[in-house]
């Protein structure tokens, strides 16, 4: 029982997501930070062979997603550090982002058909569907932002070596 | 109302575009080693794939079939799916830095996803409503969304188990997938064809 017991993992126990970011500005009390690439796209067994790497995704893109967290904790330039999101702020993060419009649009599409049933109709009140779903979606980004939901955690320095896969 | 969710219902399950078509394994088995890169992916594919469903119905139907340029349809949709993200990837921006930041890097990704391609594809071949263009992307996203996130819980669990070294990394991930393509053939059969 006791062997069972060791080598099961608790997967509730981890609520975070972690990425691993390089510090590359310092900026009075906050420090500004670049996600090094994750193991997504770079490590996959097609990543020599896939087109996604052509066009520029995760490694040419890293530059744009700077964040920057208060420095508490002494950072200097160049130094690896590990940072955590929430798990749930990331799935609130796709539906604020995607589902709300998405939901919007149908839901205006399938109005529009059932009244009308007309396809011009049902399109351009997919259009208006999809405007109010941003709409929405921007009030409630502006909401979790406000909140802090969305900022970044320092969790630690990374250890020598260390990777998002390891 | 039944066609409209038998379709969906179809296309999810039934006809899954990963198991059952075999389209979008690329990023199958690349953003499945995790929970919450799968849940992103998935989101944003299909917040994708229903848009650019919606632009080539929209696209071929005043476009492409009333000046006969069909043999065009292939190369406008590859066009109209990149301008889709970059749209939705735009917008994102714009709506909010934040959310950009936490999931723009799957955008791209989607760019080269053949299954988006083979969706649009497919419904304008079927001569679909444009209501029923949107139900069937939907309901083709939301598959594409499950079985993602699926494999991806079984990968996280996988990547904790003893697995001989011949088998280790993608052989074993593959061998998954095909049990779970053959659990989803538990749908044959069930809704419209």
């Amino acid at each position: 029982m006791d062997n069972y017991a060791d080598s099961t993992t608790d997967f509730s126990a981890p609520a975070m997501v972690e990425g691993i970011a390089s510090v590359v500005k310092i900026d009075g009390k906050t420090v500004w930070l670049v996600p090094e690439q994750g193991s997504s796209c770079g490590s996959c067994a097609s990543a020599t062979a896939c087109g996604s790497k052509g066009i520029g995704t995760t490694a040419s893109r890293l530059g744009n997603r700077r964040f920057r967290i208060d420095n508490n904790a002494n950072l200097a330039v160049g130094d690896r550090v590990v940072f955590g999101i929430r798990e749930n702020v990331l799935l609130k993060a796709s539906i604020t982002a995607y589902a709300i419009p998405l939901a919007t649009l149908v839901l205006a599409a399938s109005l529009a058909q059932w009244q009308f049933g007309s396809d011009l109709i049902t399109m351009a009140a997919t259009v208006v569907g999809l405007a109010i779903g941003l709409g929405i979606s921007r009030l409630e980004a502006g909401r979790l932002h406000s909140r802090g939901d969305l900022a970044p955690l320092f969790l630690r320095r990374a250890r020598p070596g260390e990777t998002c896969s390891s | 109302m039944k066609e409209y969710v038998l379709l969906m219902f179809t296309a999810a399950l039934v006809n899954n575009v990963i198991l059952g078509r075999f389209l979008g394994l690329c990023p199958t088995m690349g953003v499945t080693t995790r929970l919450d890169a799968a849940v992103g992916m998935g989101m944003a594919t299909t917040f994708v794939m229903t848009v650019a469903a919606i632009a080539g119905w929209t696209v071929n139907t005043l476009l492409l079939a009333p000046f006969e340029l069909g043999y065009l349809r292939t190369i406008t949709f590859i066009l109209i799916i990149a301008s889709t993200v970059q749209f939705t990837e735009m917008v994102v921006k714009k709506v909010s830095p934040e959310l950009f930041k936490l999931l723009g890097i799957y955008l791209p990704l989607i760019t080269t996803n053949c299954a988006v391609l083979g969706i649009a594809l497919l419904l304008v071949a079927d001569k679909m409503s444009f209501i029923a263009s949107i139900l069937f992307a939907l309901g083709s996203a939301i598959g594409f969304s499950l079985v993602l996130v699926i494999f991806a819980g079984l990968r996280e669990r996988l990547a904790l188990a003893d697995v001989p070294r011949l088998f280790a990394g993608p052989p074993i991930a593959f061998i998954v997938v095909s049990l779970l393509a053959l659990a989803f053939m538990g749908f044959s059969g069930m809704g419209a064809s």
